[in-house]
């Protein structure tokens, strides 16, 4: 009992320091705000803009069009109130249906159900805060799991960004490059390598022959 | 030889030379014919070469440093270039002379892990800055390493698979550093190529003597020689030009990477970040603690190459 006063009391500090944090960032004034923006300028883009299916590529966080045949994506088409296909919540067993999905991510532990939504298919899994992550932001899922690759692509390290170098950058998303099934990028052919220089030896030796 | 004729060659004004006479102060007059004959064959040998050099207009011929130039020369000389590339073309240029700017100095970061040795952006440069198709002139080469070799010795830039990245190897593609402390700026004869104040090292094509010092120093093979006339199909010719960049040159002079100096002195990414599949390519403002280059220098771990020649390169590879 004794050592347990001490800590006690450290943790309830700890708590109250970081309550008055985070409310010192919800009730933040426009000027703190503004600071805030300052310093991490991509991290408050994305987390401070509305998750709307909706929402055009913005001029804030402007993305090339994910690769996701548009024709397809409303999965209301069958998973939706008019017909209701069953869910399997079985882990690792083949679906009936989706066979050409090949599923080569994390090894076993992932499973369709770990990132699509179970009810709500036109979205996926929510973050902490309840909201529907909707496919066009479907970087905030992966960085669930990859956080640290999440930090340098939202920093530009990782990953591919276009357009100007003090300005609009476009943003290339994860699965702009991966396909979150099968998440390996995939290999390229590469483009012709540079001539040879010219050499007599060599040349002629191509030619049947060198003769001095 | 006489100073007077030294004097008279040093300064060209446009084809009268052929003066009688031109008695400086204390110089003999008896002598009048035997120097104005002398004077007339100097002027005339002169002219005469401004006007047998082919390709070379007599306004190309005393067109000064592009550092020395004032607005007004700099405008004519691009008019005359835009007329020129018209004619060779069959298209408008734009020849850019935009100037650094203010509190930029650019860095490059290359992520080596990742680099799958595409090749994409050795031809997406070539397209963007005019390099000539044949004779071929590359501004990057992709190093393909095997796995644990680190000697440049021991690269292969011909490597042709059907697929890349092979299992067992690793890329690395090389260009200009633009080093901090330019050995090639250094060695110029005439001060033809230099580092602009936000770090990129230009050359003055039209200033260039051809004397190629500047290849022989450079430590990297960052600068390439133009053995011949540049072959640049019209089609394919890129007419956004930089004065310092990528308008087309001519035979006999050197040229190298300018980090895109018609683009990025106008805020857009080099070309290579663009046409990286990747995204190993990384390109930004060392001065702005938030730009991409300076997190990855202080987050990462980040080599230079031949960094113990001291030429300080603005170039960093980095990987995890």
């Amino acid at each position: 009992m004794k050592g347990i006063g001490p800590i006690l009391i450290v943790s309830l500090l700890g708590l109250a320091v970081g309550l008055a944090a985070w409310n010192g960032v919800l009730v933040a004034t426009p000027a703190q705000a503004q600071q805030l923006f300052q310093r991490q300028p991509e991290l408050t883009e994305i987390l401070t803009e509305p998750l709307e299916p909706e929402g055009k590529p913005g001029e804030e966080f402007p993305v090339p069009f994910a690769p996701l045949p548009r024709t397809i994506t409303p999965c209301r088409a069958c998973h939706g109130p008019e017909k209701d296909f069953p869910i399997s919540h079985n882990r690792r067993e083949p679906l009936l249906i989706h066979t050409t999905i090949k599923l080569n991510h994390g090894g076993v532990r992932v499973w369709c159900l770990d990132c699509h939504h179970p009810e709500q298919r036109d979205y996926l899994i929510p973050l902490s805060d309840g909201k529907l992550i909707p496919f066009d932001r479907s970087y905030l899922l992966c960085g669930k799991c990859h956080g640290t690759k999440f930090r340098d692509w939202r920093y530009g390290i990782h990953g591919k960004r276009t357009g100007f170098w003090n300005g609009t950058k476009t943003y290339y998303l994860c699965v702009n490059c991966h396909n979150p099934h099968s998440p390996r990028f995939k290999p390229l052919e590469p483009m012709p390598p540079p001539h040879k220089p010219w050499t007599p030896k060599e040349t002629a030796a191509s030619e049947g022959g060198w003769k001095p | 030889m006489s100073d007077r004729r030294f004097m008279n060659e040093a300064v060209p004004d446009k084809g009268d030379r052929e003066r009688k006479s031109d008695p400086s102060p204390g110089s003999p007059q008896q002598q009048g014919t035997d120097l104005s004959r002398r004077t007339f064959l100097a002027g005339a040998a002169a002219v005469m070469g401004m006007f047998a050099v082919n390709s070379c207009t007599w306004q190309e011929f005393i067109q000064n440093n592009f550092r020395r130039m004032t607005k007004k020369e700099i405008d004519e000389t691009t008019e005359r270039l835009k007329a020129e590339y018209r004619e060779k073309y069959g298209k408008d240029f734009v020849v850019g002379t935009e100037s650094p700017i203010d509190g930029t100095l650019f860095a490059y970061a290359l992520d080596i892990q990742r680099c799958i040795g595409c090749r994409r952006c050795v031809h997406g440069c070539v397209e963007e800055n005019n390099q000539s198709r044949d004779p071929e002139i590359q501004y990057i080469r992709v190093l393909r390493f095997k796995d644990g070799d680190m000697d440049l010795e021991h690269s292969d830039i011909y490597y042709n698979p059907d697929e890349v990245p092979q299992k067992g190897y690793y890329y690395m593609p090389v260009q200009c550093q633009h080093c901090a402390n330019a050995p090639c700026t250094k060695v110029c004869p005439v001060q033809a190529t230099w580092t602009e104040p936000d770090g990129i090292v230009v050359v003055d094509y039209n200033w260039c003597i051809g004397c190629r010092y500047c290849m022989a120093a450079c430590p990297y093979m960052g600068r390439w020689f133009n053995f011949a006339d540049p072959v640049i199909p019209k089609d394919e010719v890129n007419t956004e030009t930089h004065y310092l960049g990528n308008r087309p040159r001519m035979r006999n002079v050197v040229e190298k990477c300018t980090f895109c100096i018609q683009r990025v002195r106008k805020g857009k990414y080099p070309k290579c970040v663009e046409v990286c599949p990747v995204g190993v390519r990384k390109f930004g403002n060392l001065l702005d603690p938030d730009s991409e280059v300076s997190r990855i220098i202080r987050t990462k771990r980040v080599f230079r190459l031949k960094e113990d020649l001291n030429t300080q390169p603005k170039f960093y590879y980095f990987f995890e």
